[in-house]
């Protein structure tokens, strides 16, 4: 039985891969989906994948996906009853949500009352203090650089700095000498001024080695809160995420029960009702320090989503709508189940400092096959627009266990295309093979110590990459020519032989199985 | 009917080409060396290979390639790796730390910060432009030492990818 859907239509207010996800997720739950999207972004992916589209105009993030006006515009004129804010953009900015409910939607993400006592991470450390989770040191005001830097030597090094509005890593850095904060300071309040227009600055000493390790909660309008446990996302570049898995290699159960309780008491504190993660470091000796909740779906929901079962975006809406948890998930055992891996593809040159690109992806050829999921924004002859994220999709294994999940990471990797603009498709897979990775052993500085992984092997071309280069330029022009029949195997129309026949008992594609 | 390209390998030019035997039978000369393969094509821009004749085994086991253009080169992705190939001719251009002291715009990005002015004497690895793409922060350099003969950006102006941003010249002792 097909309970009728909470909504009659709903506004993804994002772009990209999330935006795609969450227009699936509308659909399967019979809601229609309404995209908008600024001039980049016209023909893309969650353009056409939601049920209508609606132009914000501009090119800026600025100018399209965070002004708050033209999305309450649009909401307004495509008469919609509810805004997903995806992650990232408005997802976290409480004066929106505020917005979306004073124009009598509903926001598809916790109230901002709570928002707002967890939105930045200063207020959020009080709270957590306050109901008794552990925090790192810290000094919470920004007194201005001097009093930072005062404390920083009181507290002594290294310390991290990071801005007090925060997420995603922008302007977060480790400061190992104290002659270093000043520029560190400088640079991060320069990104936090650009990212969340607030440019203070915070500090805490800083935990390490540490894992990151963060607990997904869903909490409802009746005060229910609900943890589905750990993701370990200790791979991390500049304090940005690179993989991400569940459950973590290290967290027992007692250890996720302690954690999963405090992220609960502190959700609780807060009247916490929709889907949320409080992160956390864990050192060597599993003691765990609470750094900060983001009040929004995470980029690397679907590691959850496959070990619990449970659908993020299906429960956000339910609980938006008023639905019960206890009621939702009745009957379900949440414990938990086999391994899930998730790898960010970005359009991005790890081997030269990570140097985003924007331009023509010629040919995008995702992985496929049991336990593979991609959850995906771009696709073949998608121009990459340069004024957004450079994430172009996640790559998302399932496996029984971890060593499994890693071997299909690697496969998936393998065997994934995106040509046309560098990406980090082979530093994925350089980190997924390191053996301290399929050891599990990880710490958030992990690629700090490992620039091999980053650097990689020798970019020049050997023979075969020479060779098959050439190979593809000579038949790829057949492409869409008698390829009815299995492929023409040659560039003119005259030499269009099946290879089948040609190859006699060739059993060509024997090992491509 | 062969297919020639010319591409840079640590810096010098090979010269490789493509030619059907007969059937999907094909001969590839890389530079000096020769390799044939089997080959078909997948129709949707790959191509299945396997290596056969006396130099099989230097070029490894049978599998899928993909190439593709990619700005002024262009890209193949085999056996799990992807590599940009660049012809003899297309070896400008693109952005970065020039080695030749001119500093361009890796990609399209808002200067965040010039962080040097005309006559300005700077060092190899020093930043001297903070540029803005993709939400990071990118630290340029010249890649010499030497002095700042121009500066064509400012702060908060939005760049091209490959624009000339500072010049830098070497120090004439």
């Amino acid at each position: 039985m097909v309970a009728s859907p909470p909504f009659r239509r709903v506004l993804v207010a994002n772009r990209g891969e999330i935006a795609v996800r969450i227009c699936r997720g509308l659909r399967e739950l019979g809601i229609e989906s309404v995209a908008v999207h600024s001039e980049a972004d016209r023909r893309c992916a969650h353009v056409l994948a939601a049920d209508h589209a609606f132009a914000l105009g501009g090119n800026s993030a600025a100018e399209s996906y965070l002004d708050i006006g033209k999305i309450l515009a649009a909401a307004k004129a495509m008469d919609v009853q509810a805004i997903h804010p995806g992650y990232g953009f408005l997802s976290e900015n409480a004066q929106f949500a505020r917005a979306v409910r004073d124009a009598g939607l509903v926001f598809l993400g916790p109230k901002p009352e709570a928002m707002e006592r967890l939105g930045s991470k200063k207020a959020a450390r009080e709270e957590a203090q306050r109901v008794g989770v552990p925090v790192i040191p810290g000094m919470e005001q920004d007194p201005g650089d001097a009093g930072l830097i005062e404390f920083a030597q009181k507290i002594g090094m290294p310390v991290m700095v990071k801005a007090s509005a925060g997420g995603g890593g922008r302007g977060m850095r480790l400061v190992e000498r104290v002659e270093d904060l000043a520029e560190a300071l400088a640079a991060g309040r320069r990104e936090a001024k650009v990212a969340f227009g607030d440019d203070r600055m915070i500090l805490e000493r800083a935990v390490f080695p540490a894992r990151h390790i963060e607990i997904q909660l869903i909490g409802d309008r009746h005060g229910n809160v609900v943890s589905l446990h750990e993701r370990e996302c200790s791979v991390q570049r500049r304090h940005q995420k690179v993989l991400e898995e569940s459950p973590s290699p290290v967290v027992d159960a007692a250890l996720r029960a302690r954690m999963g309780e405090a992220a609960v008491t502190l959700a609780k504190a807060v009247g916490y009702d929709n889907a949320g993660t409080a992160e956390f470091l864990v050192d060597d000796s599993g003691n765990f320090y609470f750094l900060e909740v983001n009040t929004r779906l995470q980029v690397e929901h679907p590691v959850t989503e496959l070990v619990t079962g449970v659908d993020l975006v299906h429960l956000q809406v339910h609980v938006a709508a008023g639905g019960r948890l206890d009621e939702l998930l009745a009957g379900r055992d949440l414990r938990p189940r086999g391994h899930a891996i998730e790898a960010r593809v970005c359009a991005e040159n790890p081997e030269a400092g990570y140097l985003p690109a924007a331009g023509t992806l010629r040919l995008v050829r995702e992985p496929e096959g049991p336990g593979i999921r991609v959850d995906s924004g771009v696709y073949s002859g998608w121009e990459v627009p340069p004024f957004y994220d450079s994430m172009l999709a996640k790559i998302i294994v399932f496996a029984p266990d971890r060593a499994t999940a890693c071997a299909r990471m690697s496969q998936a990797l393998r065997d994934a295309v995106y040509l046309g603009i560098p990406t980090n498709i082979d530093f994925l897979r350089r980190i997924v093979d390191d053996p301290d990775f399929r050891a599990g052993r990880m710490s958030t500085d992990f690629l700090k110590h490992k620039p091999v992984l980053v650097q990689g092997p020798s970019a020049e071309p050997d023979d075969l990459a020479l060779a098959t280069a050439v190979l593809c330029q000579a038949l790829a022009p057949a492409r869409g020519s008698g390829n009815g029949g299995g492929g023409g195997v040659a560039a003119s129309g005259a030499r269009g032989t099946a290879v089948w026949q040609d190859l006699a008992g060739f059993r060509l594609f024997q090992e491509a199985r | 009917m062969s297919t020639r390209r010319e591409y840079l390998r640590a810096g010098a030019a090979v010269a490789v080409s493509a030619q059907p035997i007969a059937g999907d039978h094909w001969r590839v000369r890389v530079g000096e060396r020769t390799y044939e393969f089997r080959v078909a094509a997948l129709g949707d821009g790959g191509v299945r290979y396997v290596p056969v004749g006396p130099d099989a085994d230097a070029v490894g086991k049978a599998d899928v390639a993909y190439g593709a253009p990619a700005g002024k080169g262009y890209m193949v992705r085999v056996a799990g790796r992807t590599f940009t190939l660049l012809s003899p001719a297309g070896r400008k251009g693109g952005g970065g730390g020039g080695a030749d002291g001119t500093v361009r715009a890796p990609m399209t990005g808002t200067i965040m910060k010039m962080m040097c002015k005309a006559g300005d004497r700077v060092a190899a690895d020093q930043t001297l432009v903070v540029l803005s793409a993709m939400k990071m922060e990118h630290k340029l350099a010249a890649g010499i030492a030497g002095v700042v003969k121009k500066v064509a950006a400012s702060d908060g102006v939005t760049v091209e990818q490959g624009v000339e941003l500072v010049v830098v010249e070497k120090e004439t002792a």
